[in-house]
């Protein structure tokens, strides 16, 4: 007992979608893991390896299921046997029950019992692991939940492509499956071109003999190997010409998953090209040809580009000069795009958005320009008194949406925003003007940038601004994990440009201005709305919070104390973040949550006569809340409540707050009343712990 | 390689396995799969090999004959194989060498790329052919046309000729591949694509972009629709009824490159043409199965009487 074996398994399949492999090979590996263990197998981890055309895994098993005891109680001694020690007919039939003789049944008294009873021990054999492979494999692949499965030929069987090859060993015994009409072996298939030279199926004598039988067929079946090898090759050959590959993790991985071999190759493309916005190259490289740009130190592009072949070399030069060649046609396509936009003035588009719908509800994305227009004016002269700027800003907002007219964005929606920029720059406009229309989608996702410039990051809060409250006013709220117009995604977009701004924009104020725009479109009551979207921006601040790094009693306490005013938000986290650690305000917290307990149904007056207090501790707290009111500065405050907190004890130490007295009752409740709301400028320390 | 040649071989190659070779259908559409041919061979039980050139049609697509790569039209050779072979990639493989691409020498990939006509209510999953880096084939495996289970799947090849042509002779602009050879008694004449095609490509450019009469071609959409539908429910003509709907479908390019189409109206007229391509299909099916079930009545009668 307790031997082990190596299992492996591997769908050899027509060429999967690169985007199923890693979630099919882990789906697999989770449930294969969880049945090895409900059977008594071991709960090893399977090692997982996946090409285009294959999905396997490996990992080692008990080579049977362990024998199990089971003890079985049956009728009374007296029952079983007579006077004269005989078996009696009901002790024969408890031993016939679980096919043994008589002579196996022992009598013993089991706990419980008040008598000894006829007692058996039972040996169930494990059975070989083999055989329950066999018997719980097919249902494991057909169970693997393929998001767009496909049938092919007169086949029911539903899988991810056709599966053409199966390979299933345990040890050196192949596991006798069938699957959809494939029967399983120990052999499988190479590289396409591996076969063209070797008819055979390559023999795969023994699970460990895997990666390097199918790398001698031209395979190299571990995904991490392949990706490695391909980012050394290209540094290598971009080192060559004196650049880098332009860094892109996603394009790095989408190769590793679209070869069964990697194999670098690099090429030229005419240096005329390089006229073209570099996003323009790196898009259009990226999108249709799956290459890398190359650039220099400086960031500038070389007339060079790197991409993956799927075989181990160009004996011709044929690879390189089709990727070139294919290169040159896209190139070509996207320089026509970009003269064929140029012809036209930007704004000619403007009356062309009222074709292209943004929302039902909310009308085109001309109607939608008019509103961002309207906010982008109303904020910038609130945050501006330079009337060439206002002027400026509300260029941008109106010019900010004609580049989805245009031929590239058609065929790059990535670039909306950065081809308006580029239109523009090239018609001579303001810097201001290009530079924000350009800027005006970022931050897209949490590791995006912000806007570089104010005006781009006015704009893009206000595009942001009316998507949000607009899609609200409507309805359109996201719930759950159901977001399909990324609304989160925007609301924190926006935040993030009012933290990192710091302008004195509150949400609420925002909230209302962009529903005054959205106006007679709003299907929902102005009310409703303006609560959800607070609820939201809520959420979306305290998220910042956390993205911000500032600890959880930090973002707790600071939030409940108000989170309107980012830029205080702000400056209050900072603060109490330099004083987390302080033991002082463990204290402090115990005693606020002990201030809210006394204050819960009590309705203080602001004012009350010091005379009245007797007892030295609320003295020196009365003395204090002077100092504690008269501070504006967010850092001297907090070292001025941390230095309350020894007072607080004191006081609760000796005095009963709710005494008899009903004007010493008062003026301690004013107190406290007072203490808990300069407290509360900072933080509701109730909230600490 | 001539573009004349490279068709008869890809015709040869498969009718040599087992290929009807069909002709292209004499309407404009903007993919053979358009063609009856695939619309309906597609579809039931029956088996269905069958191979075509086919003019295909993208208004949008037009460069008035300026842009080397792109063209208002091109020429798609497409193969429908029901059921879908177990050796359907090596068989495409090989039709690759019979264009005499030498296998050992180039880089292929096949590249997820899922097909899907919302104007024929048809999709599949599949991929797109890389050659050296260029997308030179489109294949599919049916899973639905006309809203209906494909039962067998059928696999879809398509290839782009014009394409291959290029990448093979390594032209760098399409006008200037050579059709064929006209050979005379006053000596031998080599064709250009572009002396065949370009002011063709000039004019339906200018046609589809400027001077296509958006009025017109709204109420032609409309009354193709109508005589569509007068022909299924009236008659159950389902052969004629899809042409109906053929017609619908480039109208609606013409109008969409026209830039008449908002991105609002758009879902609804395709589905207008769908819900009639889906309708003929129906009826193709229904017939198909009462013909099959009579047809063999028939035998049977045929065999009792003997």
């Amino acid at each position: 007992m307790n031997e082990v074996r190596t299992f492996l398994l591997e769908l050899h399949c027509e060429e999967i979608p690169a985007r199923f492999l890693g979630p099919l090979t882990r789906d697999f590996s989770a449930a294969f893991e969880a049945w090895a263990s409900s059977q008594g197998l071991g709960a090893g981890t399977l090692e997982s390896f996946y090409s285009p055309r294959k999905l396997a895994w490996r990992g080692t098993l008990a080579a049977a299921q362990p024998n199990q005891t089971e003890t079985q109680v049956g009728p009374p001694q007296r029952m079983c046997v007579d006077e004269a020690g005989r078996p009696t007919l009901q002790g024969q039939k408890f031993a016939e029950k679980w096919g043994v003789a008589f002579e196996a049944v022992r009598f013993e008294q089991p706990a419980g019992k008040k008598e000894p009873c006829a007692v058996l021990t039972l040996t169930k054999q494990g059975r070989p692991s083999v055989d329950l492979l066999a018997e719980a494999l097919p249902g494991l692949i057909a169970g693997l939940h393929v998001p767009k499965a496909m049938r092919w030929g007169h086949s029911e069987f539903e899988f991810v492509r056709p599966i053409r090859n199966l390979l299933a060993l345990f040890g050196t015994t192949v596991v006798p499956i069938t699957v959809d009409g494939v029967q399983a072996t120990n052999t499988t298939w190479g590289h396409r071109l591996f076969h063209h030279q070797v008819p055979e199926p390559v023999a795969i004598p023994t699970p460990e003999a895997y990666e390097a039988a199918l790398e001698q067929a031209g395979v190299v079946v571990g995904v991490d190997t392949r990706r490695s090898r391909i980012a050394a090759q290209l540094e290598a050959l971009a080192a060559e010409v004196g650049g880098r590959p332009v860094a892109d993790a996603e394009l790095l991985d989408t190769l590793a998953e679209i070869v069964e071999f990697p194999n670098i190759v690099r090429g030229d493309f005419p240096v005329n090209f390089l006229e073209l916005p570099k996003e323009v190259l790196v898009t259009s490289l990226r999108e249709h040809q799956k290459s890398f740009c190359i650039e220099r130190a400086d960031g500038e592009l070389l007339p060079c580009f790197l991409t993956a072949a799927n075989r181990t070399d160009d004996p011709e030069g044929f690879v390189k000069a089709g990727n070139e060649w294919v290169l040159k046609a896209r190139l070509y396509d996207a320089r026509f795009f970009f003269a064929a936009d140029r012809k036209l003035e930007l704004a000619a588009r403007l009356e062309k958005l009222k074709m292209l719908t943004f929302q039902r509800e909310l009308g085109s994305y001309y109607d939608k320009t008019g509103r961002v227009v309207a906010l982008v004016k109303t904020l910038a002269s609130r945050l501006s008194t330079d009337d060439e700027h206002i002027e400026r800003a509300t260029e941008a907002a109106r010019l900010a949406k004609c580049d989805l007219r245009t031929l590239m964005v058609g065929e790059f929606p990535e670039l909306q925003g950065i081809m308006g920029g580029e239109y523009l720059r090239h018609e001579g406009a303001h810097e201001e003007v290009w530079m924000a229309v350009k800027e005006h989608y970022r931050p897209i996702g949490a590791e995006d940038a912000l806007p570089t410039s104010a005006l781009g990051a006015l704009l893009s809060l206000c595009d942001k601004l009316d998507t949000v409250v607009g899609c609200f006013a409507v309805g359109l709220i996201p719930s759950g994990s159901k977001d399909p117009l990324a609304l989160r995604r925007a609301g924190q977009g926006l935040v993030r440009i009012l933290w990192e701004r710091g302008w004195a924009l509150s949400p609420g104020d925002l909230i209302a201005t962009a529903l005054r725009v959205v106006g007679e479109r709003a299907t929902r009551p102005a009310g409703e709305t303006a609560e959800a979207l607070s609820a939201f921006f809520r959420d979306r601040v305290a998220y910042q919070l956390e993205l911000a790094g500032y600890p959880g009693s930090v973002r707790r306490s600071a939030l409940a104390a108000g989170w309107e005013d980012l830029a205080d938000l702000k400056a209050r986290c900072g603060a109490l973040t330099a004083f987390a650690e302080d033991p002082r305000f463990a204290s402090l917290a115990q005693s606020a949550k002990r201030i809210g307990n006394i204050l819960k149904d009590e309705a203080p007056a602001d004012r009350f006569n010091q005379e009245i207090l007797q007892d030295p501790t609320e003295q020196a707290l009365a003395f204090r809340l002077e100092v504690l009111e008269g501070t504006d500065d967010m850092g001297a405050l907090l070292a001025a409540l941390a230095d309350l907190a020894q007072p607080l004890e004191a006081f609760f130490g000796s005095v009963m707050v709710k005494c008899e007295e009903p004007a010493l009752r008062g003026a301690r409740l004013s107190l406290l009343h007072r203490l808990r709301r300069a407290f509360l400028r900072l933080a509701d320390f109730s909230l600490w712990q | 390689m001539h573009i004349q040649e490279l068709i008869l071989r890809l015709q040869r190659f498969w009718a040599d396995r087992g290929c009807l070779i069909g002709q292209p259908y004499d309407l404009e559409k903007g993919a053979g799969t358009m063609n009856p041919l695939t619309f309906f061979g597609a579809l039931g039980p029956k088996p269905w090999n069958v191979a075509y050139v086919e003019p295909s049609r993208r208004p949008a697509d037009g460069r008035y004959g300026e842009n080397p790569f792109r063209v208002y039209k091109h020429l798609q050779f497409q193969v429908i194989l029901k059921p879908s072979p177990a050796r359907v990639q090596e068989l495409y493989i090989e039709s690759l060498e019979a264009m005499g691409i030498d296998f050992s020498k180039h880089d292929l990939r096949f590249e997820e790329d899922n097909w899907e006509s919302p104007t024929l209510g048809a999709w599949g999953v599949g991929w797109q052919v890389v050659l050296d880096g260029m997308e030179i084939s489109q294949f599919t495996y049916f899973q639905q046309v006309g809203g209906l289970d494909c039962r067998p799947v059928s696999a879809e090849l398509t290839y782009g000729i014009e394409r291959i042509c290029m990448f093979l002779g390594g032209y760098d602009n399409i006008f200037d591949l050579v059709h064929g050879e006209v050979k005379t008694d006053d000596g031998v004449f080599p064709v250009t694509y572009g002396q065949m095609r370009q002011r063709e490509e000039f004019e339906l450019s200018a046609y589809s972009f400027e001077h296509a009469d958006i009025d017109l071609h709204r109420s032609l959409f409309d009354a193709f629709e109508k005589e569509g539908w007068r022909l299924m429910k009236e008659h159950g003509h389902f052969l004629s009824a899809y042409e109906q709907a053929l017609k619908m479908s480039h109208t609606f390019n013409v109008l969409d490159s026209r830039g008449a189409v908002s991105t609002t109206e758009r879902p609804g007229i395709i589905k207008r043409v769908r819900d009639l391509a889906c309708a003929c299909a129906k009826a193709y099916l229904e017939f198909e199965t009462t013909d099959l079930v009579a047809r063999a009545a028939q035998q049977t009668r045929a065999k009792g009487g003997a």
